[in-house]
């Protein structure tokens, strides 16, 4: 690719100097015939492409705008070849007029052409930089060695190591080690996550600062990254429905230019003369180019989903850029998509002599084994204050009701319902106000006396109240949609600031909340795409958030967050709103633009050059207008 | 090692009218993906007739995985002829 684009900038070149030699030459008009020879040669030779392009095209039933320039170009070298000798009026100046106008055209044309080429091939910028991300090597360990291999030939179950600066070549699980993982390939967030045992890992991710041995699970074609790369290009592909608009037009367009011209000719003709008539008909073919008109859109939608990409969010289609710029509500899924969706623990209450220290560390022995999202909840808050948990000595998971065991001579007990003690009534109050804020209270009791409550609940999202704010500040209403029950539906709203809430609600119950909130209103629905994917798919742009690694939620959405972000919805309806905007304009501008072009030439205000000019100005202005689309960036997140 | 070479034309590279600045874009597209299959050694994408012609080693790949992955692209494809040439 690269190799063909140096070898056009050499042509263009070498047209340059052939050019200024030859106009050098002609100014002198000594050499009339040798210098007509020249620039017929220049023309033919800057121009191939163009003639063979414009040709194949008809042979195939299609009138272009190459068929155009080509027969504009014949015309001239015709005219500047035939006519001296035909007409005893047509001087050498005039004949050499003709084939300098030509070579000029071909030049321009040709120059245009690799500018856009360029311009468009640039577009796919973001695409590469995720196929330049694309693991080729990785460190195998087989038979107790470390081996270096293809990326082909790393098989499934085997482990890789990754050393610290290298890219993670596989989607796995760490079996071995701990360390920082910058996964901005994917997610789009730069800020290094920590990654231990049994966390997944993505091929294409960074590993910052220690050593991993990854279980190998997918490779190549199907890793996470490999997916995203095949979906963006898919997405690209995918049409904007305004692009039928465009498309349309060019449909008639050719023709109508072809009658035009024709008709230009004609009356000039009969009026002007034929001199006259040739340079309009001529410059009437030159500027009939629909090209900005039916770049326009493509070369957006490209950028915009480019773009998106590389923040880590994917749009799948150019409809759904058009959705999105129309969204005025946003109703959330509220666990696991406001809120982190894992219980933690966010206070303590003690009783009597006892410390938070003593609470903890019972409560973490007892359930230190148990597999419960609670009882994780609380060893986590252990190991994060650096208590130390011994083993219990026998413990039982009564399910439904909690934990049973014995430190030593201790019995300790975890769990309301399989509390044999009396409940004090300071300790009933405490829990009756906990539950009321929609928190969970654990009793602790130790050898049958409750000697403390620990508070979990499942926390807000680091940058649930930030997207929301943003929402709000571009006008879109925001709503949060939830199965859980009031209490902690109204307190998990007022932390986060939506504008309305609805709880208590089935799956099918939660589709009937967004058909009745399309009534109104386009709706974006958020949620983790497999639990709710019915209520994604009835929205009108399902988002999926936290979707690496899971090919359901990505495959159900219509925009996926390939991180927890939630920011990131503000900014795709941003980008979406600023991208449709560019369309719209690149439309009206091109529309614009081509009508006052061809009246000019119609009535003989433009020379052909200039006409050639004029038409590559405004393809070219709408190409890179809608390429800087790629340019845009989300604001920053403010630092918490 | 079997390299097969398949020729298919697909429908929805037509061309818009003008210099196939926009067919440009799709024949990037499609060229890119179907070179970044394993097992696909050539690849040329004709943008006036929608014609693509791909040498592949039919060990590393198939036409079925090729012609998918240009199906998912959102064209419709038609395969005009296919042989053994090595």
């Amino acid at each position: 690719m690269r190799e063909h684009v140096k070898g056009v900038f050499l042509v263009i070149l070498l047209g340059l100097f052939a050019l200024a030699g030859a106009l050098t030459l002609g100014i002198q008009a000594v050499y009339g015939h040798e210098i007509s020879i020249i620039l017929t040669l220049i023309a033919v030779a800057l121009g191939y492409r163009i003639y063979l392009h414009g040709i194949r095209s008809l042979w195939h039933g299609n009138v272009t705008a190459q068929l155009f320039a080509t027969i504009a170009i014949f015309i001239s070298v015709v005219a500047g070849l035939v006519l001296p000798s035909a007409l005893p009026i047509f001087g050498t100046a005039e004949a050499v007029g003709y084939l300098t106008a030509a070579a000029i055209v071909a030049f321009i044309i040709l120059a245009g052409m690799t500018l856009e080429g360029y311009i468009i091939h640039r577009t796919r910028g973001a695409l590469e930089k995720l196929i330049k991300m694309s693991p080729t090597t990785a460190r195998v360990r087989r038979d107790g060695e470390e081996v270096e291999v293809s990326i082909d030939e790393v098989k499934l179950g085997e482990i890789v190591l990754v050393k610290p600066g290298d890219k993670i070549p596989v989607d796995g699980t760490v079996i071995s080690g701990h360390s920082a993982v910058n996964q901005a390939t994917i997610t789009g967030e730069s800020i290094p996550v920590e990654k231990t045992v049994g966390d997944l890992t993505f091929a294409g991710t960074l590993n910052e600062n220690g050593v991993l041995e990854i279980k190998v699970e997918k490779i190549a074609e199907d890793t996470t990254l490999a997916h995203l790369i095949q979906l963006v290009e898919e997405a690209q592909e995918k049409k904007a429905p305004i692009q039928n608009v465009a498309d349309r037009f060019t449909t008639y367009f050719l023709p109508i230019m072809a009658v035009l011209a024709s008709s230009v000719f004609a009356a000039s003709y009969f009026t002007l003369g034929f001199e006259v008539a040739l340079d309009r008909t001529v410059t009437v073919l030159l500027v009939a180019c629909p090209c900005a008109l039916s770049i326009a859109v493509p070369v957006a939608v490209a950028a915009t989903i480019g773009n998106a990409s590389m923040n880590g969010i994917i749009i799948k289609g150019g409809t759904h850029i058009e959705k999105l710029k129309d969204v005025n509500l946003a109703a959330f899924d509220k666990t696991g998509t406001l809120t982190v969706g894992e219980p933690r623990v966010v206070d303590i209450k003690t009783f009597g002599k006892y410390s938070e220290e003593d609470i903890v560390k019972y409560a973490a022995i007892a359930e230190k084994f148990s597999e419960h999202p609670l009882s994780k909840a609380v060893v986590a808050k252990a190991s994060e204050m650096n208590i130390k948990i011994p083993d219990p000595t026998d413990f039982k998971t009564i399910p439904g009701q909690g934990v049973e065991a014995h430190y030593g001579s201790k019995h300790i007990l975890i769990g309301r319902k399989m509390m044999e003690t009396a409940i004090s009534e300071e300790a009933d109050k405490l829990m009756g106000q906990v539950e009321s804020e929609g928190k969970t209270a654990i009793p602790v009791v130790l050898d049958k006396q409750v000697i403390g409550i620990v508070v979990a609940a499942d926390t807000v999202r680091e940058n649930s109240l930030e997207a929301i704010q943003r929402l709000k500040s571009i006008g879109v209403k925001t709503a949060m949609i939830t199965g859980d029950n009031m209490q902690t539906a109204r307190s998990i709203a007022e932390q986060v600031g939506v504008d309305e809430y609805y709880a208590e609600l089935l799956p099918e119950q939660k589709v009937e909340i967004v058909k009745k909130l399309k009534n109104g209103h386009v709706v974006a629905m958020v949620g983790d795409g497999v639990n709710d994917a019915p209520a994604l798919a009835n929205s009108d742009v399902g988002f999926a958030m936290g979707a690496a690694g899971s090919d359901v939620a990505v495959e159900t959405a219509d925009v996926a967050l390939l991180g927890d972000d939630l920011t990131k919805v503000e900014y795709a309806i941003s980008l979406s709103r600023k991208a449709f905007s560019r369309m719209k304009g690149n439309i009206v501008y091109a529309f614009v633009w081509n009508i006052v072009a061809l009246s000019l030439a119609a009535f003989g205000i433009l020379t052909p050059v200039l006409a050639v000019i004029l038409a590559e100005a405004g393809c070219i202005s709408v190409v890179i207008n809608s390429a800087l689309l790629l340019l845009n960036k989300p604001k920053p997140l403010a630092k918490i | 090692m079997t390299v097969e070479k398949v020729i298919f034309n697909t429908t929805k590279i037509d061309c818009t009218g003008c210099r196939s600045c926009a067919t440009d874009l799709e024949a990037d597209n499609l060229r890119h993906a179907i070179a970044r299959l394993s097992g696909v050694s050539k690849i040329k994408v004709d943008e006036i007739t929608g014609k693509v012609t791909v040498e592949y080693d039919n060990q590393k790949s198939s036409l079925i995985k090729i012609t998918e992955r240009v199906e998912k692209l959102g064209y419709k494809v038609e395969t005009i002829s296919r042989e053994e040439i090595k």
